[in-house]
């Protein structure tokens, strides 16, 4: 087991963060760090923009950045779960 | 055209081709419901407990395929319909339930029958809305209905502020015609490399189970896995949810697995090499203990959620998109090998399936016994109610050991006509599903078979179907404990009966339905059994209630042995393990 960082991009609405929140808890997950804020430099995410096939505008989406201490089985799991949420565009471990 | 917020939101509920809605009215919702009052195209159906609107919506969902739609007040509506939103979320059920909540100048300020409905129901349901401002109400329904419906369907909840649906202010009515969330795409076709991957371990399998659930009731798969096994006749076991989606009458079908299934489908599921999961999740009724769970077998996962793929079983391949259209493709493929297709190569292992049933499997002959010497065994009336019936009717039931008898002794040859509470373990579920399910099919048999002490927690459900003349029968296994709960504690509390008896303290049901309007039949000797159920049976335009009583010492076998069993250790009778 060793910390990972999650990377959410999900869309800036209201009760959006409570249901990735939420899901941790609910799960039996437990969150280590969390920081979250609007995207305004979105010509980052391209690589979004392209497997996605839309176009971000700023501030249209929020970027949460999640650290937990998870084993691979786990973690995948916890990203399937996330990516299922209706509000989340993507979730993926955040490699440093 | 101009309409305000109540008549867009009605409006845009018969342009869903919403046919019913279960609720019940109260201050939030009062606009809502003098929309459905100046409106023909939908019925609204006045239950008498909110729960009971979200199960009648969930047993009319459950058995035509539509979505389900509930309409409730804010607070303590909002709150009683909680109980069957998670009912329907751990089935899987299509549903949209529409809340109302205090005007928006009101929220946060404890108002009158204010609760924070989007916070208490976010975790057991797929998604839900908040309406912000009125114009949005087409949109946020379609979305709704959508989202309900499509991928792995889920219940959706709708919160509209008391002032959005306000008759004085009109807006264009313009509902979208299409909808797209750009953040939700579920899967739909499979990858057909990985069907390849799946076609290779097919033809390699000697020892093969396919295990069918829920899942493949949701996407409509019968006739694409009736289809796959004219290929293969590969024996085949159902979970809970999933009776019905392969012909129990067949003679492949092994019956249900898991906790109480039969002998024959524990110990195939456990020897097999190939297990081919269509539709379902690996839950702990099946599994028993994960790490003991069929060692030697290759999993192969078809799923249209990937989240339940490995998440208890680690599948070899996955195949993520509908069921249909997955085993569509895989039939396809199968066809073009099908030269390759060796069937004597799994004769052995139907021979031993074959032995295994006869060596343990259910007695399905148990109604043959009428005498008076015996009590009435539960299994009993299952089988003259499948019998009568002809195996034709919607069966509903409640949760505890009627439903496993239920589950065990009425075979479904078609899928949606078993309709139970799986995954919650939902009590009180039965009469309310009944009552959705007879509304949408006036002329098919509907019945509940359910216990006295299900029944009793939504029984005021009599007085809607008095209300709406829904004829169905309801036949309460009546055993005078609650029998699941008294079995464990038999089995593993050395018969301490803590809180699992009444003391004498039940209703005569006979004059209780009887003050509803209904019929009831009481039926307490063996040899009365078979034709008090064919006299209930023959009253056609009456709600029947039969009360029969039943050995309140029998218990549901087969039983897995828990904790630390796997699926090949079971109990198939009071004193016998295998």
């Amino acid at each position: 087991m060793m910390q990972r960082k999650i990377l959410v991009i999900l869309e800036n609405k209201p009760g959006a963060l409570a249901r990735v929140v939420g899901l941790f808890h609910q799960r039996g997950y437990n969150i280590e760090s969390l920081h979250v804020d609007p995207v305004k430099d979105v010509e980052n995410y391209k690589d979004i923009e392209k497997s996605l096939d839309l176009q971000l505008q700023e501030n249209e989406v929020s970027r949460l950045l999640i650290a937990t201490t998870v084993s691979d089985n786990l973690l995948r799991q916890i990203l399937r779960q996330i990516n299922k949420l209706i509000d989340v565009l993507m979730a993926k471990e955040e490699i440093q | 055209m101009k309409l305000a917020g109540n008549d867009m939101l009605v409006q845009s509920l018969i342009d869903e081709g919403v046919e019913y809605l279960f609720g019940y009215p109260g201050g939030a919702a009062l606009h809502i419901y003098d929309a459905i009052f100046n409106q023909k195209e939908l019925q609204h159906i006045l239950v008498r407990h909110e729960q009971g609107a979200t199960h009648a919506a969930d047993g009319y969902a459950r058995a035509t395929g539509k979505p389900g739609v509930v309409l409730v007040t804010s607070g303590p509506g909002a709150t009683n319909a909680i109980t069957g939103i998670a009912t329907a979320f751990m089935d899987s059920i299509p549903m949209v339930i529409l809340s109302g909540q205090v005007a928006s100048h009101l929220i946060g300020t404890d108002a009158f029958q204010e609760t924070d409905m989007i916070g208490i129901s976010r975790p057991i349901v797929k998604h839900s809305f908040s309406i912000e401002h009125a114009s949005d109400i087409p949109k946020v329904v379609k979305e709704a209905f959508y989202i309900a419906t499509s991928g792995r369907p889920g219940p959706v909840v709708i919160d509209i502020p008391k002032d959005t649906t306000a008759p004085d202010k009109l807006f264009d009515y313009n509902p979208p015609k299409s909808v797209k969330i750009r953040s939700y795409n579920p899967p739909v076709e499979p990858d057909s490399k990985q069907i390849e991957r799946a076609v290779t371990e097919i033809l390699k399998a000697k020892k093969p189970v396919i295990y069918a659930g829920g899942g493949a009731i949701n996407s409509n798969a019968a006739e694409e896995l009736f289809e796959l096994n004219e290929f293969l006749n590969f024996p085949v076991t159902n979970t809970l949810m999933g009776l019905g989606i392969y012909p129990a009458t067949n003679k492949r079908f092994m019956g249900m697995l898991g906790m109480h299934g039969t002998y024959q489908s524990n110990m195939a599921m456990h020897n097999a090499d190939l297990i081919i999961a269509i539709g379902a999740r690996f839950d702990d009724r099946i599994t028993n203990t994960p790490d003991l769970f069929a060692p030697n077998a290759k999993i192969i996962h078809f799923d249209v959620d990937q989240s339940s793929v490995s998440k208890i079983i680690e599948a070899n391949i996955a195949v993520f998109g509908q069921v249909k259209n997955s085993l569509n493709e895989l039939n396809k493929q199968l066809k073009e090998k099908i030269h390759l297709i060796n069937k004597n190569s799994i004769k052995p292992w139907l021979d031993q399936i074959e032995e295994w049933t006869a060596l343990h499997g259910l007695n399905h002959k148990m109604h043959e016994d009428n005498s008076d010497q015996n009590m009435i065994m539960p299994q009993s009336v299952v089988q003259h109610v499948y019998q009568i019936t002809k195996g034709n009717a919607y069966v509903t039931s409640d949760v505890g050991q009627h439903q496993m008898f239920a589950a065990q002794y009425y075979h479904f040859n078609e899928p949606r006509k078993w309709i139970n509470s799986g995954g919650l373990g939902t009590m009180g579920f039965g009469l309310p599903a009944a009552m959705g399910v007879k509304l949408a099919f006036p002329n098919e048999e509907v019945v509940c078979i359910t216990g006295e002490g299900s029944i009793q927690m939504c029984i005021q459900e009599l007085s809607t179907c008095t209300q709406y003349n829904l004829p169905i029968k309801i036949i309460n296994i009546n055993n005078e404990a609650l029998g699941m709960v008294k079995q464990w504690q038999d089995m593993s509390y050395g018969g301490r009966h803590s809180e699992s008896t009444y003391q004498s303290s039940l209703p005569n049901f006979i004059d209780l339905v009887k003050s509803y309007g209904h019929v009831g039949i009481k039926i307490e000797k063996n040899s009365n059994l078979k034709d008090s159920l064919k006299e209930a049976f023959s009253i056609k335009d009456k709600l029947v209630f039969v009360d029969v009583y039943v050995d309140p010492g029998e218990h549901v076998y087969p039983m897995l042995v828990a904790p630390n069993g796997s699926l090949k250790d079971m109990w198939i009778s009071k004193d016998k393990k295998v």
